[in-house]
């Protein structure tokens, strides 16, 4: 029914490619995807594809069998290798007579170069190819230009050059420090860090850069600042969303993907243990918590739900989410039917769905590094049988104590031990025995109590600790079924676990292939997915657009990368360079692409207004987390204090009681008052209306894209919220203290000029602190 | 360049814009920077709440959506049903329940049918029925068009809550104030374009989620107005911060950023300043719009405003009414609790009167007054909830009746509703309509189409799918109940 619809947008997208690509590859050799798809998709597919009900002529222009078959006219739209024999030449060019394609009433047509395109590459054979992400990618040597090195340079620079552009010089120093230190920590520099920068580059410039790189991405604030961007992905808050969205206690998994970024984890290692850490031999206690990433879902507590329903419903979503975040692929599309774009039918779906269907979904306890469980659980047992033995061996001063007691004294007992006592003694268990021994036996005697103090002690140590939710496999596997539109009570045929056959083969050890192999087979070598989208992914946080602009879908009708050379080079280095997420970072930041200013500039603005070319950097707003970071640390009272349970910084009175259920928000003492936003409590349900206004994720499905909104509301948060004018108080003293150039200093990382200083000097101290910590530029990344 | 690649260029430019939601602000900027506004469109397309352009021309500006959370019982405010009173306390008969779904239908509960105790009488030139529970809204029939066939999907309050504003169950979409104010933009320069405001015991189950924007910008999120503090978070100047140190901060704000402006061509710039404009002129605007004691003792008898500073359902719709003048898009009234399951504090004896005393008097009133004004022509009015009730009772502690999805009433008016009209019709006892069911989606598709917005053409691009309210499945414009 809709079909037409979406075809329209897909031509409306891949246009905006087809101008800068059609131009950039006259030279070399016609490739399918690249080169001919974009015109064909564009031009033909409205009536020549693969929607059946509008295809017209009997002609579809899809795959090679369409295009080279008999057509209700009789004649051969493609005869590969004879472009002068190809009806489809006839009708696309002017000279050669005959009805004209596209019709001049679709208000379609080809450029000259487009119909010299399309003659070539059925010279050429007419070679069809898969979906450019479905194929390997491909590593190809940097073009070569003279004076530049990096290779992400020289592709970049290549394609400017096509274009008759040039690149825009390197920011000042001021900017690249903050701008580096922003992207790679999510703090600006100190002053101190500024001025020193300043020195080393007199000595050698890119020695200076290169050192301060190699020192934030060491930072231990680094996990901080990319853990946020990777919590986006793995949809996580620290309640259950719903509608009662009581707390949960899932902060250890934040916490070890902040731990696992600091170390560098190789990203196949990272995705192994968050998909599947529970089924790795021996697993270690952190890689069970890693697997938190798929707790992340919703969990209903309304009264009155199915609860099976809803199990289901965080199944699809790990699904979907599995399929956004390292395949960037629209897997979700395939619940209800196959997929209307992609080769991925819905049996398939279901296929994925069955390695997490198969999932109990239970709490660990988490334990400090170092301490030995079963030794400890062993203490505990042994204490416990102490104490029992103990108990035994005076039975008879106990059981005199019991025969004595008056009905008067029995009812003044607690009601467990009232209870307890109305049991026959040789059928009171353990428990019961110590609570009734302690009452008074063993009040008086000196060695119950130390052996029952052992107890407590030893209980509280196993017991008493932090849960964090995770996955547990189950022994026998839960059935699974496709259902009829994604309606869990309308099970139809019976699946087993398996990936899409449109992507590479799937293998596994076992009869029953579990998340393990579904993870093994993510991070395989073989994958032309998941480097790709990853580097990707990385690559938008530095630009503020990835190389294919649709982050979260690879698939047909995501945008075609705007340098698919370079994207495959990065991914290729990734991937083959054992999966360092810091190295990756590292080989960005240092290119010359990077450091460019991102000022406009005329040329650009004329002939690239939105950057696709990297002619320049990009100005980007700050993620909601780090606009307070960046405001608590220029106002100095930011509290460097790393993990840990989430706190409860200051809000607006009345926000907690907008939910169903009104929520607790005592608000944090001492340090935990001024830690980073990445460790600020979430309620799915109400979120802090400070992140929620500069668009934080709302944690209900994965994020891989932040959109980056600029409304009033914005302002009147900068402006008078609670927690950002104790900030601007606090800058008023450093105003007062240190004057006004090193205030201005803290929150853009650079001196104020004259006729700023002279609008600041105009106002009081601390107005004109609230005007810094109001400024775009402090909010911004330059 | 050639006139294909302009073309491109522009609709390169529109996509980026829609989608990130950024832009150069208005046109009064551009004066205040002594720079020129290309064309009205492109200033258009800058400010992501300039008012656009409709998909035709439209019947209506405003919604005024006052939701009834919980899950209001049909059968003992619209639905006349004799037959059920005749069968009160008997079985159902099995052909009404064979394969449908109910909430909380375990066995604790007994399930047997149960017949209103309200009385019921004919009202207006269609006799239409109304219990005794609403005499307001009895008094005012004729000006409103009645749906009892209405049917949604999910039967817990979260899903259906979602359901009913943003055509999903599933949390992260759009609601529909939200869909209207990207679809439309605002008309209003000192007031945000969506609108919540809620009254009753405590917040509506699923909380913001109910407003959010889902994968649209924040831009186009509901916001609160708040009964106590501030009417919007933060609004007020912080305590000991003058109104001129205010204004002076905002002042060289703005002068500094132009600076920035100047330096780095960024229109992003230039949007932050108007937000900052518009932030300080709410400051002024909303706390006006909240003095509902200006208005004329008439106007607060009218509604059943006793004191005009307590907050409550019938200062809601007075506040509905004013913000309907000021401009603003959609408004919607949440007001709780018509969860009448006949628990202790949840049944049809004493609670569904209280709520119904509520609404009954400030409803019509609202809409009278908004005839009376001349704004009714422009404004939709819905009374709904986001399902209704079944016709067995719920003996918990006492008499209930349980969330129902198949068939339930709301009323519109205004907006090019047709007055006066009834449209579906239920079977004998209530479980199903036997005509016109109409569907959460047809609300949806007509609404839209009363903006001047066709429900298929409002969409937006996320992650790899066209995203629209009315969602995949069809969805119809109920033509025969529009004037």
């Amino acid at each position: 029914m809709t079909t037409t619809r979406p075809l329209l947008a897909i031509a409306c997208i891949l246009s905006v490619q087809n101008l800068a690509l059609t131009r950039l590859h006259g030279s070399d050799s016609v490739q399918f995807n690249r080169d001919v798809l974009p015109i064909l998709s564009e031009n033909c597919f409205a009536c020549h594809g693969f929607d059946e009900s509008a295809r017209e002529a009997g002609l579809r222009l899809d795959t090679l069998v369409g295009a080279t078959g008999e057509a209700d006219s009789g004649a051969h739209a493609v005869v590969p290798g004879r472009p002068d024999e190809s009806e489809l030449i006839r009708r696309i060019e002017p000279s050669t007579g005959g009805e004209m394609m596209p019709p001049p009433d679709s208000g379609k047509s080809l450029t000259l170069s487009q119909m010299e395109t399309l003659r070539r590459w059925i010279a050429d054979g007419a070679k069809y190819e898969k979906h450019w992400s479905l194929e390997p990618p491909v590593k190809v040597a940097p073009p070569t230009i003279a004076g530049v090195e990096h290779p992400i340079d020289c592709f970049v620079q290549d394609q400017l050059r096509s274009n008759g552009l040039s690149p825009t010089a390197a920011a000042d120093s001021a900017t690249l420090v903050r701008r580096l230190s922003l992207d790679l920590i999510g703090l600006p520099p100190t002053p101190e860090q500024l001025d020193s920068y300043a020195k080393a580059e007199k000595l050698n410039l890119e020695r200076a850069y290169l050192e301060l790189v190699d020192h934030l991405l060491e930072s231990p604030h680094y996990g901080e600042r990319w853990g946020r961007w990777w919590l986006d992905q793995a949809r996580y808050a620290d309640s259950n969303g719903y509608s009662i969205d009581g707390p949960r206690q899932i902060w250890r998994y934040r916490d070890w993907v902040i731990d696992a970024l600091n170390q560098d984890m190789p990203f196949d290692q990272f995705t192994i243990e968050q998909l599947a850490g529970d089924l790795l031999p021996n697993a270690t206690q952190s890689q069970k918590v890693a697997t938190g990433f798929h707790r992340n879902t919703q969990i209903n507590q309304e009264g009155g739900i199915d609860p099976e329903q809803f199990r289901i419903d965080s199944v699809f979503d790990r699904v979907a989410t599995t399929g956004t975040v390292w395949l960037g692929l629209t897997i979700g599309c395939a619940q209800c039917h196959d997929h209307k774009f992609d080769p991925i039918s819905q049996q398939e779906f279901y296929r994925l769905f069955a390695f997490f269907n198969n999932q109990d979904e239970p709490t660990l306890k988490v334990y400090e590094p170092g301490v030995k469980v079963p030794e400890l659980v062993a203490e505990l047992k042994a204490a416990e049988k102490a104490l029992d033995d103990f108990i035994q061996s005076k039975m008879h001063a106990y059981e005199a104590w019991e025969a004595a007691l008056t009905d008067d004294e029995k009812s003044k007992l607690p009601a467990g031990a009232r209870k307890s006592l109305a049991i026959e003694t040789s059928k009171r268990n353990a428990n019961q025995m110590r609570e009734l021994f302690a009452i008074e036996v063993g009040k008086i005697d000196s060695e119950y109590q130390s052996l029952q103090q052992r107890l407590e002690q030893l209980d509280s140590e196993v017991n008493g600790v932090v849960t964090t939710m995770v996955l547990q496999e189950r022994h026998t596997p839960r059935k699974t079924t496709v259902f009829i539109k994604g309606d869990f009570t309308r099970p139809a045929e019976e699946v087993t676990p398996g990936t899409p056959s449109v992507l590479h083969s799937f293998s596994s050890t076992s009869d029953s292939p579990d998340r393990l192999d579904l993870a093994y087979w993510i991070t395989s070598d073989n994958n032309p997915l998941t480097a790709r989208v990853m580097v990707n992914r990385v690559w938008q946080m530095y630009f503020g657009r990835g190389l294919v602009e649709t982050e979260n879908d690879f698939g047909s009708l995501g945008t075609r990368p705007t340098h698919p050379e370079l994207l495959d080079w990065l991914a290729i280095e990734f991937r083959d360079g054992g999966w360092s997420l810091k190295d990756l970072h590292r080989r960005i930041v240092t290119s010359h692409t990077y450091r460019q200013s991102s000022t406009e500039r005329d040329e650009l603005r004329v002939a690239d207004p939105h950057n696709y070319l990297l002619g320049r950097q990009q100005r980007i707003r700050l993620d909601a987390e780090l606009i307070r970071d960046v405001s608590l640390a220029a106002s100095g009272l930011l509290a460097r204090k790393f993990g840990g349970p989430p706190v409860y910084p200051p809000i607006p009175d009345g926000v907690m009681g907008q939910g169903q259920v009104k929520r607790d928000w005592r608000i944090s003492k001492g340090d935990d008052r001024y830690r980073r936003g990445i460790y600020t409590f979430v309620y799915r349900a109400t979120p802090p209306p400070s992140l929620n206004v500069f668009d934080a994720p709302d944690g209900f499905s994965t994020c891989t894209r932040r959109s980056r909104s600029n409304t009033p509301l914005q302002a009147l948060t900068l402006l008078n919220d609670s927690a950002f004018f104790e900030f601007s108080q606090a800058l008023a003293s450093v105003v007062q203290d240190e004057g006004l150039n090193f205030a201005f200093e803290l929150c853009t990382s650079r001196k104020p000029r004259a006729d700023e200083l002279e609008v600041l000097r105009s106002l009081d101290p601390h107005s004109a602190a609230r005007v810094m910590l109001n400024l775009d530029e402090t909010i911004t990344r330059e | 360049m050639d006139a294909k690649n302009v073309a491109l260029q522009q609709q390169t430019r529109r996509h980026f814009f829609s989608r990130c939601g950024v832009g150069l602000g208005s046109i009064a900027l551009a004066d205040l920077l002594g720079m020129q506004a290309s064309s009205g469109e492109s200033s258009a397309m800058r400010n992501p709440l300039a008012p656009k352009p409709t998909h035709f021309p439209p019947r209506a500006k405003n919604i005024i959506f006052l939701f009834m959370a919980g899950g209001p019982s049909q059968l003992d405010m619209f639905e006349h049903k004799p037959k059920l009173t005749e069968l009160s306390g008997k079985p159902i008969p099995e052909s009404y329940i064979a394969g449908k779904r109910f909430a909380f239908m375990d066995s604790s509960h007994r399930s047997e049918l149960l017949g209103s105790k309200r009385s019921f009488a004919q009202y207006g030139e269609n006799g239409t029925w109304v219990s005794d529970l609403l005499p307001h809204t009895a008094a005012i029939i004729d000006e409103l068009t009645i749906v009892k066939t209405c049917k949604t999907d999910l039967f817990n309050h979260a899903p259906a809550k979602l359901f009913m504003n943003a055509g999903s169950g599933q949390f992260g979409r759009p609601s529909f104030g939200s869909w209207v104010t990207y679809g439309l933009g605002s008309e209003c320069e000192d007031l945000p374009g969506f609108v919540v405001l809620q009254s009753g015991p405590r917040g509506p189950r699923g909380g913001g989620v109910l407003w959010s924007s889902g994968m649209l910008p924040t831009t186009y999120q509901g916001v609160p107005l708040r009964n106590q503090g501030d009417p919007i978070l933060n609004l007020s100047t912080p305590a000991n911060v003058t109104a001129t140190d205010q204004r002076r901060v905002i002042d060289a704000v703005r002068e500094l950023n132009l600076k920035r402006l100047a330096e780095t061509g960024d229109e992003e710039i230039a949007t932050r300043i108007n937000a900052y404009e518009m932030a300080y002129r709410m400051q002024t605007s909303a706390p006006e719009l909240m003095q509902t004691a200006s208005e004329s003792a008439e106007t607060l008898k009218m509604y059943g405003i006793r004191d005009a500073s307590e907050s409550s359902f019938a200062r809601n719709c007075l506040l509905a009414r004013r913000l309907v003048e000021r401009g603003v898009r959609f408004i919607q009234l949440y007001h709780t609790n018509w969860d009448h399951h006949g628990g202790p504090t949840e049944n049809l004896e004493t609670h569904l009167p209280q709520v119904c005393a509520d609404i009954d008097q400030p409803a019509s009133a609202l809409v009278m007054d908004l005839k009376q004004r001349g704004l009714l022509e422009d404004t939709i009015v819905i009374w709904g909830g986001e399902f209704g009730r079944t016709p067995m009772g719920e003996l918990r502690e006492s008499t209930g009746r349980n969330h129902h999805i198949d068939a339930f009433t709301m009323w519109f008016a205004g907006g090019g509703f047709r007055p006066g009209e009834i449209y579906g019709e239920t079977d004998e006892l209530g479980f199903g309509p036997v005509n016109n069911p109409v569907h959460v989606r047809d609300i949806h598709a007509t609404l839209l189409h009363q903006l001047g917005l066709d429900h298929t053409r409002l969409n937006v691009r996320f992650q790899g799918l066209d995203m629209r309210l009315t969602g995949v499945d069809e969805a119809h414009v109920l033509t025969s109940i529009l004037a």
